[in-house]
């Protein structure tokens, strides 16, 4: 069978999300990046003190840091960071209500369906423009909880004892490159802590929206799950479709204390015109349970290791993620278990697709300190590839320090299996909705772990994109 | 340009060009020979210590492997002889086949077997073959990596072995390569012509503490011509070693690679072969086991770069002591290559709570008409295992011993049947020796 032409994945990208507002900001800093800039955002924002000299202190490390030596060279050599605009703030102060967001900022959220979400099955949202929270607001009943959940700029006014307790203990800025440069210029994002044994039963939801071209986004998320209590976090995140490359370079950190459970989903569907370089981890005390559920659609270049350190015995750390990588993507994602304690356990299941001429990296690392005794991990990363340039790479990384530990790897890599395909076709299924089938029925171990409304929306970009597909 | 070079890698080892050429002089060697050993050398002397990021070298220090100096007396041919004839003789018992062993020394004669004689093998010094050696250097080529590069511009032991169009040679060429000198530079270079088939064994041992070997074996297999390559690395405690193997296959060319890697102190094998021809098939059966504090890091490649091609590695790890080893693994499958099946697989069994294995299994796939899986575990012994043989009052070393086996015996089961019984020996001294120790 001749492989027929697959359109992209996000073919009506540009419709649905590509738009671009005029742009309005009541700040807007030079492109540039340097001690000037670092100051102006500090004192605009009317930080204290410590605050201010940490972020001088990781401009410092960011600038005397190399560029990473491994990953895509040739998309990491491409960023111009003396072609960014490092913070943008847009019109209006943040609302708590709909109604109070600046029209034209609506009009953004309205289109990409945030309030009709919310109404629907959120128990609470923010919604991040450029570099500061437009939008945020929390359900009554949590708020009487005292769970508090705010964006991270409020989070340092309101509640700095402990933002100063935890921020930058899990990822300093002197870990790499990258989160050097969010410490630096970090603006909004997330901050969220649950007091102990509270659940919170719907799920929190941030939305992160790029508007203006060369634009870096640098959004800082913290939570902090306390004794015995749940939480489930979601954001999602677009841009337009610009000619020129933006920027987004999150750090996100989460603390699950003695039995406490986080769940952190992300649906990343940035425009192929946004490097998404982040990093992202999470520290697992006693008996903890820490889940990354990671998909990654958009980007042109994407390198995301979400982490779990088992620190406490019987934690527990699972990575979920799905990458799709089309024409000129990079989805260079992976997962980092780091067993620090003795009777912990692990999984990662990675799925991947490349299509076209896109090309996705499995990149992962599974350590076990000496001492960790009785440790149980299993990693396992399939990859489907459609289209004879498709690209798969996979690099697990074991090192394991204790003998008495149960370590197991498995990858495989093919194509759209044809007998597969010839079996649906005998069923009576075309080739459109044999190739949709197939692929669904691979991601969905992942489709599976979303909140409904999510899954949906995945299954409708996973149908797009197998559109057609009949040459 | 000559002190920015030195500061840009300090330690590296220097060699001159004078040093070269007087060894290319007491060498009598032709004239294009001698080209190559330039080449490396400007590429020895203009390369850097290689990337620790790169997954190659993450967990072991190249300075470590390298010898601290390279004075030119260590260089020359004429200043060394084996440290222990007796080692020598020994290692040479080592394999139950018959026949005699070539010697890759500097001052060989090498001689074959009248079988081989007639059959038409070639088997020449490689300073003064009169054979044609265009392939010299062209599957491990200049810009390898920094200890390729040493061996290409330094080698002092060089051995051609020639298996003629066609031939077809039932016995095993074993080929001893001993580590006589402070400093070892050997080289190997096989061709296998077009259809013919042939076994070469290659035994590294000898040496002690302060023994530096750096080796490179280049091996081609030509069209549907089949090669079974055992590497036996047996080095004496303290060696440190360093050995790279790049075995090229034709058209449908056939290569059985089987590694018992032992021996030494730093260990450092980087063993590929490149499938450069359609239908070309390599199949890998390693066994590695660590005692002490050895440090082994083995890494391995199957590179198809022509479409149906297969591949299929096994590499199975046991580790007592304080020994650690490290595997890293590569199959890519270039973009010109469908239709290609590749698949790897590592184990690592600890035997002692010291022990310490890393194990990077890794993908490169450039195309989509293919079928590639790894696989990679970490384990100690199931005491399952123990306790099903305890019943059948089998403890201790003893049943330690069987376990160990059992994990091994998919593995050693692979091996041709003419190399298993001397492979399956060796394994089983070893073990005697490993588990002996608890």
């Amino acid at each position: 069978m001749k492989a027929s032409p697959i359109t992209d994945l996000n073919q009506d990208y540009k419709a649905k999300y590509g738009f671009h507002d005029p742009e309005e900001y009541i700040h807007k800093a030079p492109k540039g990046l340097s001690h000037e800039v670092v100051e102006m955002i500090s004192r605009y924002k009317q930080e204290p003190d410590w605050m201010r000299r940490f972020r001088h202190e990781a401009l410092d490390i960011f600038l005397a840091k190399p560029m990473p030596k491994w990953g895509n060279q040739e998309l990491l050599g491409s960023i111009d960071f003396d072609n960014i605009h490092y913070y943008l703030k847009p019109q209006g102060e943040q609302a708590s209500s709909w109604d109070d967001v600046p029209e034209n900022i609506k009009r953004t959220f309205d289109r990409l369906g945030v309030p009709e979400a919310e109404r629907k099955f959120l128990a609470g949202v923010t919604a991040q423009y450029e570099s500061e929270v437009v939008y945020h607001s929390i359900r009554e009943d949590l708020a009487k909880q005292n769970v508090l959940f705010t964006d991270m700029d409020s989070g340092l006014r309101e509640h700095p004892e402990i933002v100063r307790k935890y921020f930058a203990t899990i990822i300093p800025p002197t870990d790499n490159k990258f989160a050097a440069l969010n410490s630096a210029v970090w603006s909004g994002g997330s901050f969220i802590y649950v007091p102990p044994h509270t659940k919170v039963e719907i799920p929190l939801q941030a939305y992160f929206r790029i508007n203006a071209e060369n634009m870096g986004q640098f959004e800082r998320t913290l939570i902090i799950a306390d004794e015995g209590s749940s939480v489930h976090y979601i954001e999602g995140c677009t841009a337009p479709v610009y000619s020129s490359d933006s920027l987004h370079s999150a750090v996100v950190e989460l603390i699950a204390l003695d039995s406490a459970h986080i769940r952190y989903t992300t649906i990343q569907n940035w425009s192929t015109n946004v490097f998404n370089l982040v990093t992202k981890r999470a520290y697992a005390h006693k008996d903890a349970v820490v889940e990354w559920v990671d998909g990654n659609l958009g980007s042109k270049l994407t390198m995301k290791y979400p982490a779990i350190y088992l620190m406490g015995e019987r934690a527990h750390g699972e990575v979920l993620s799905v990458a799709f990588a089309g024409d000129g993507q990079h989805q260079d994602a992976g997962a980092k278990m780091i067993h620090a304690a003795p009777n912990t356990t692990s999984r990662i299941i990675s799925k991947s697709i490349s299509k076209g001429e896109g090309r996705s990296s499995y990149r992962g690392l599974v350590k076990v300190a000496k001492g960790a005794e009785n440790c149980k991990t299993s990693v396992e990363c399939d990859a489907l590839l459609i289209g004879e340039k498709a690209r798969s790479d996979t690099f697990p990384t074991m090192e394991i320090a204790e003998d008495d530990v149960k370590v197991e790897h498995e990858a495989r890599v093919s194509k759209l299996a044809e007998e597969q395909l010839f079996y649906l076709q005998s069923r009576g299924l075309d080739i459109d909705q044999a190739r949709l089938m197939i692929v669904n029925g691979f991601i969905e171990p992942f489709v599976r772990e979303l909140p409904m409304e999510y899954a949906v929306e995945l299954n409708r970009l996973i149908e797009l994109e197998m559109e057609g597909s009949i040459g | 340009m000559a002190d920015q070079a030195l500061l840009s890698s300090p330690g590296k080892p220097v060699v001159s060009e004078k040093d070269i050429r007087t060894l290319a002089e007491v060498l009598h060697e032709p004239p294009d020979v001698s080209e190559s050993r330039r080449e490396c050398l400007s590429a020895y002397q203009s390369a850097d210590w290689p990337d620790r990021v790169q997954h190659l070298w993450r967990y072991t220090d190249p300075r470590r492997v390298m010898p601290e100096q390279l004075k030119p007396d260590q260089l020359m041919p004429s200043q060394r002889m084996p440290s222990s004839a007796s080692q020598i003789e020994q290692a040479k018992d080592l394999l139950p086949q018959e026949g005699p062993a070539v010697l890759i020394t500097p001052n060989m004669k090498p001689e074959v077997n009248a079988s081989a004689r007639e059959a038409g093998v070639v088997l020449e010094s490689l300073s003064e073959a009169r054979e044609d050696l265009a392939q010299l250097g062209q599957a491990v080529r200049t810009d390898h990596g920094l200890f390729e590069a040493l061996n290409g511009a330094a080698w002092n032991a060089g051995l051609l072995v020639k298996i003629p169009r066609g031939k077809l040679l039932a016995e095993p060429l074993r080929v001893l390569i001993p580590a006589m000198a402070s400093t070892n530079l050997p080289r190997l270079l096989v061709v296998v012509e077009d259809g013919a088939s042939a076994t070469v064994v290659e035994e590294h041992v000898g040496g002690n503490a302060g023994t530096h070997s750096i080796g490179v074996s280049e091996l081609f297999v030509g069209t549907a011509a089949q090669l079974r390559h055992v590497i036996v690395q047996q080095w004496g405690a303290g060696v440190v070693g360093h050995l790279t193997t790049r075995t090229h296959l034709e058209r449908d060319a056939q290569l059985f690679t089987v590694l018992a890697s032992f021996g030494g102190s730093v260990v450092k094998l980087d063993l590929g072969a490149a499938l450069t021809g359609e239908g070309a098939q390599s199949e890998f059966m390693g066994v590695a086991l660590g005692e002490g504090r050895q440090h082994f890091d083995h890494h391995t490649e199957h590179r198809h770069i022509a479409g149906h091609t297969w591949s299929n590695l096994d590499f199975k790890v046991a580790l007592t002591g304080r020994s650690r080893s490290v595997y890293t693994g590569l199959i890519r499958i270039e973009e010109n290559a469908p239709g290609s099946e590749a698949y790897q697989e590592n184990r690592n069994l600890m035997l002692s709570e010291k022990c310490r294995a890393d194990t990077i299994p890794e993908l490169e796939i450039l195309t989509d008409e293919v079928s590639c899986s790894h696989g990679a575990t970490v384990a100690p012994v199931d005491p399952e295992q123990l306790f099903y043989l305890a019943s059948r009052s089998i403890s201790g070393p003893d049943a330690l011993r069987l376990v160990v086996r059992g994990y091994l015996e998919n593995t050693l089961r692979r091996i041709p049947a003419g190399l298993r019984d001397g492979i399956e020996s060796l394994v089983t001294e070893r073990l005697t020796r490993l588990v002996g120790e608890h």
